[in-house]
């Protein structure tokens, strides 16, 4: 076979690959594990002497355990509010014929061009105004508005999938939109609502803009802000702030465990397909 | 929501391709309406009050004023604002040249289905599971010179001034920003990959072409779609880099790597000019429109078509 | 098929009731908590804060309005501040640096003069130090009650350091370069600097300025003569830093170091750099992460004189103090005139002295042996009380709008980035008041 020699070349270019994606992660494991004395004696790269778990137990201790919360609470609503909107108007884009929904569809196309940053001096009037500052709702809100764009493209491009006929044999029975929605475009459009359901829970987990400018106690922090504070008052704490670091992966590591295909190929929707 | 008083009212009986339908059973507008108010609001909204405080003198602390083309005549006369400008374009045009052979080569790898390459993938994801937050704060302790892995391989950093030259600080922005990502766009190109019909590979095998040449000749010109997504995913991604910027360089040394969007954050939280913080806004919003639109062309995504016709 | 359309409706309709009910638990229980009978107290986020709590907790005790303290971590403290104080959600009670730091709120009419409560119990203002009391009076005015300490800028050290070196800590300007030298030869960082925060390395521009051109070159070019970084003084004084630069004092590396995430304490502790030029507050950062080290090694001193220098070698640069103000628009200026009150009862000052900050109060002096370090609150009262001129941070002097470009130019012209002439048309561009 000829196909040895590139796999050779393949091989080890994956390697190197693996030891640049490895070793931060690598340095980040070890270091959650070690006392900070330790660490600073020892460097980044060295192996624990003192197996610890303290890193782990303070940072909870010192309000992860709210942040964490916050953060669920957040990607929840945001996954929640894009579900029950965005389906609609993606079958609504399809299937209307009207000349409101064109415009509605461009104006989510031009929604795709606007940056978060771009909006959130006004943002903070606004969610300031509705007295939503300093809570999660006022994160949550805006959150979800710049997470629809994307996901109603995704879900347009999916259910534009579902043949003519299915649509007309179901009408010509008399069935109602509503019904036709329900039994007809959801089921066949999970693919695209799994993917919708990652993609805005990963905006939602990853918001660092809106909470930074949005909100400013303890209780309402969410894990992004956690480690940006720690990072900028206890930077040095390096096993601890990396400790902070694992534990903000962790949940969707069990996602990622548990559910990788879906994970996976929901993230593919997004490149569409 | 009462979608069923909701019948579309111009019942069109006769589609282009001869199949008839009824105007009955097509969803009306309400049922876009929720969405279409709730993103008005909270997205479009936000932006007309944008382009008027463009417009606008304002420090939150008085009523805003207005003051004509003051704040954009003063971006125009801003070296830092043009330095920007160049810096936010340099840094999207180096991320896409090195995220995009990589994730390609990468995602061509992992579309075979080898097990080691599944384990592998597997490994290559996790950077994915991080959010950016996590990963800047994450590699600014593996990079600080004095704590982090600088100090104990001097023979590679030397004295680990990463963040103090202009040089070493553009190009860890960059690298973080493919640690990240290029995960994502790996996938991307994975799931095109492994639609390439595997015929085109027989026909080319019975010619004789190897493996390079395939390459070359098969794959790349059927990731053309999957190259486009990613590239468009990519740019409107490095133009509006805020976090990594501001938990690992915060925009320094002095303004070497104060990118648009962060400036535009300096702006209006630092220095409290929220007009010229303004201006600088739409301007990034006119930048990603004019790339939107650009995407919509190629993509094709504004025609009301399924993309299986391409097929 | 039709089982799958039930589990997606189910989807659907669960997290869209979800979202409602999230929506309105949350935002029913916010706007109890804004109004309501409290006093909402903001404060620079650090390790300071404990005595702030200790004194919430007393005012508490006794108040039948409940104070509440929130923190903001110091890099964002006054981003935040200026964002939120003429919003619906500004505090009633907030910590600032005076002068020109509360000026801005002050001219958009938001703040409560404390003239009528001064009138009415005068120990409010005759319990503290003139000097520092009046630096929170703006047109005549007073808006702010002293709440921390006196900061002044000190060269500390690491006293083990400096012996294995051979070195004194310096007491003229030649002094410190032969220091850099030995300490350098020694293979320790002379002079720890945290350039990455940027407001550290304004300290060395701010001393030599004092030093060499005395405080008068910068209030002129602060009250608008651009002329005047232009002049030789001022000329003198970045050749002197240019000098010291070079001489590889602060290493290569400091523009990737920071004070706030502690990386330069603790390369002073930890002995890997022999000098750090820090606001007295880096006595409680070390006594909190380095206890150890800030009980045995840890050394200060004031900055060295400058050969021909026309500013007194006695002259303080740092901040006066830190003040509390009161919104306008409080709903309780009772209470918030009985919280200033305890800002000089006793049990306040032993608090901030236990850690190691020095309180302007006209009772300090009695307390001072109960300090954390009895001699460090010593040295820094009596430095300060025989201080001709006191020096307020350059950033807090200017308005907040010039603060980034003049941090730009800084570190440009530090690290070399920036030559001379380029700087000196930088700081003439800023905008003055």
């Amino acid at each position: 076979m000829r196909k040895s020699r590139p796999n050779c070349f393949a091989g080890f270019g994956s390697l190197v690959w693996l030891l640049v994606v490895g070793l931060p992660l690598y340095v980040m494991l070890v270091a959650t594990f070690q006392t900070r004395p330790d660490y600073a004696a020892n460097g980044p790269l060295s192996f624990p002497e003192h197996f610890t778990l303290d890193n782990y137990i303070d940072d909870l201790n010192s309000g992860f355990a709210q942040y964490f919360l916050n953060t669920v609470i957040v990607t929840v609503c945001v996954v929640g509010i894009v579900l029950l909107l965005v389906p609609p108007l993606a079958y609504t884009i399809v299937r209307s014929r009207g000349r409101a929904t064109t415009t509605v569809f461009r104006l989510f196309l031009l929604g795709l061009a606007i940056p978060s940053q771009a909006v959130i001096v006004p943002m903070f009037f606004v969610i300031s105004e509705a007295g939503l500052y300093d809570n999660l709702i006022g994160v949550i809100l805006p959150t979800a508005a710049f997470a629809m764009p994307v996901c109603a493209l995704i879900l347009t491009g999916v259910m534009r999938d579902i043949t003519p006929d299915l649509y007309e044999a179901m009408t010509m029975d008399g069935a109602s939109p509503r019904r036709v929605f329900f039994q007809l475009v959801l089921p066949l459009s999970r693919s695209g609502i799994s993917t919708i359901v990652v993609f805005s829970a990963l905006q939602a987990w990853n918001g660092f803009l809106f909470p930074l400018v949005l909100t400013q106690s303890a209780e309402t922090k969410v894990i992004t802000l956690g480690l940006y504070d720690f990072q900028t008052e206890h930077g040095v704490n390096t096993p601890g702030l990396l400790a902070a670091v694992v534990l903000s992966m962790l949940p969707i590591l069990i996602v990622y465990l548990f559910a990788r295909r879906a994970l996976v190929q929901g993230l593919m929707g997004v490149g569409g397909k | 929501m009462t979608p069923t008083a909701a019948l579309s009212p111009d019942g069109e009986t006769v589609k282009k391709d001869g199949s008839s339908a009824i105007g009955a059973g097509r969803p009306g507008f309400l049922w876009a309406a929720p969405a279409a108010v709730f993103f008005g609001l909270f997205a479009l909204v936000p932006l007309v009050m944008v382009a008027v405080l463009s417009f606008a003198s304002w420090d939150g602390l008085s009523d805003p004023e207005f003051a004509g083309l003051d704040n954009w005549r003063k971006l125009l006369d801003d070296p830092v604002m043009i330095k920007s400008l160049w810096l936010s374009v340099l840094l999207t045009v180096l991320g896409v040249a090195v995220q995009t052979p990589l994730s390609i080569l990468l995602g061509v790898w992992a579309a075979g289905h080898q097990r080691n390459r599944g384990v592998l993938s597997a490994i290559y994801f996790v950077p994915m599971l991080l959010s950016v937050a996590a990963v800047s704060v994450l590699w600014r302790a593996v990079l600080d010179p004095n704590m982090g892995v600088p100090a104990q391989a001097t023979w590679l950093f030397g004295d680990g001034n990463l963040f103090g030259k202009q040089a070493t600080a553009i190009g860890v922005l960059v690298f973080v920003s493919t640690w990240q990502f290029t995960p994502l766009h790996t996938l991307i190109y994975q799931g095109a990959a492994r639609a390439v019909p595997q015929v085109l590979y027989q026909a080319a095998q019975i010619d004789g072409a190897g493996t390079v040449r395939q390459f070359f000749h098969i794959t790349l010109p059927q990731l053309r779609n999957a190259i486009i997504t990613s590239m468009i995913l990519m740019v409107v991604g490095g133009l509006t880099t805020f976090d990594t910027v501001l938990i690992l360089t915060q925009g320094g040394p002095g303004s070497d790597t104060t990118i648009s969007a962060y400036y535009m954050y300096q702006k209006a939280f630092k220095s409290f000019d929220y007009g010229g913080a303004s201006a600088i806004a739409l301007l990034l919003v006119l930048v990603s429109t004019v790339i939107s639109l650009i995407v919509v062309r190629l993509s094709g995504y504004d025609k009301m078509r399924s993309t299986m016709e391409g097929l | 098929m039709k089982q799958r359309a039930r589990f997606s409706r189910t989807v659907v309709v669960g997290g869209a009731a979800l979202a409602l009910v999230l929506s309105l638990s949350g935002c029913g229980g916010d706007s109890d908590a804004a109004g309501g009978d409290t006093l909402r107290v903001l404060v620079y986020g650090d390790a300071a804060n404990k005595v702030e709590k200790e004194i919430v907790a007393t005012f508490n005790k006794t108040s039948k309005v409940k104070a509440v303290l929130d923190t903001i971590p110091g890099a964002d403290y006054q981003a935040k501040l200026q964002t939120i104080i003429n919003s619906k959600q500004a505090p009633d009670v907030f910590f600032n640096w005076g002068g020109g730091s509360i000026k801005p709120f002050v001219d958009a009419g938001l703040l409560l003069p404390l003239d009528p409560f001064i009138a009415e119990a005068p120990d409010l203002k005759a319990k503290f130090l003139p000097s520092v009391f009046n630096s929170a009076v703006v047109d005549g005015t007073s808006y702010g009650v002293p709440m921390r300490g006196t900061q002044p800028v000190l060269l500390f050290s690491n006293g083990k350091v400096l012996e294995r070196a051979g070195v004194e800590p310096p007491k003229t300007w030649d002094d410190l370069l032969a220091a850099v030298k030995a300490l350098k030869a020694d293979g320790v960082t002379p002079i720890a600097l945290g350039g990455g925060d940027r407001w550290p390395t304004l300290m060395w521009f701010e001393y030599l300025y004092d030093r060499i051109a005395g405080p008068e070159l910068f209030q002129k070019a602060l009250d608008g003569d651009r002329d005047a970084w232009a002049s030789p003084d001022s000329r003198k004084a970045l050749s002197k830093i240019r000098e010291l630069v070079d001489a590889g004092a602060f290493g290569t590396n400091y523009d990737s170091v920071k004070f706030t995430d502690q990386g330069s304490p603790t390369l002073l502790a930890t002995g890997r750099a022999g000098f750090e030029l820090m606001g007295s507050w880096e006595y409680s950062t070390q006594q909190d992460a380095h206890p150890e080290f800030a009980k045995s090694d840890l050394g200060y001193s004031a900055f060295p004189s400058v050969e021909d220098g026309k500013g007194d070698r006695a002259n303080v640069v740092g901040n006066t103090n830190n003040f509390y103000s009161v919104l306008k628009k409080t709903k309780h200026p009772r209470a918030a005139a009985e919280f200033l009150k305890l800002m000089y009862s006793d049990r306040f000052v032993k608090a901030q002295l236990a850690i190691g900050n020095l309180p302007t109060t006209t009772n300090t002096e009695g307390f001072l042996d109960t300090a954390a370090s009895p001699e460090f609150a010593k040295f820094q009262y009596d430095m300060v009380k025989a201080a001709p001129a006191f020096q307020l941070s350059w950033d807090q002097a200017y308005p907040q709008s010039a603060a980034t470009a003049m941090y730009q130019s800084l570190q440009q012209f530090f690290n070399g980035s920036m030559d001379e002439d380029a700087f000196i048309k930088a700081m003439q561009a800023l905008p003055t008041s």
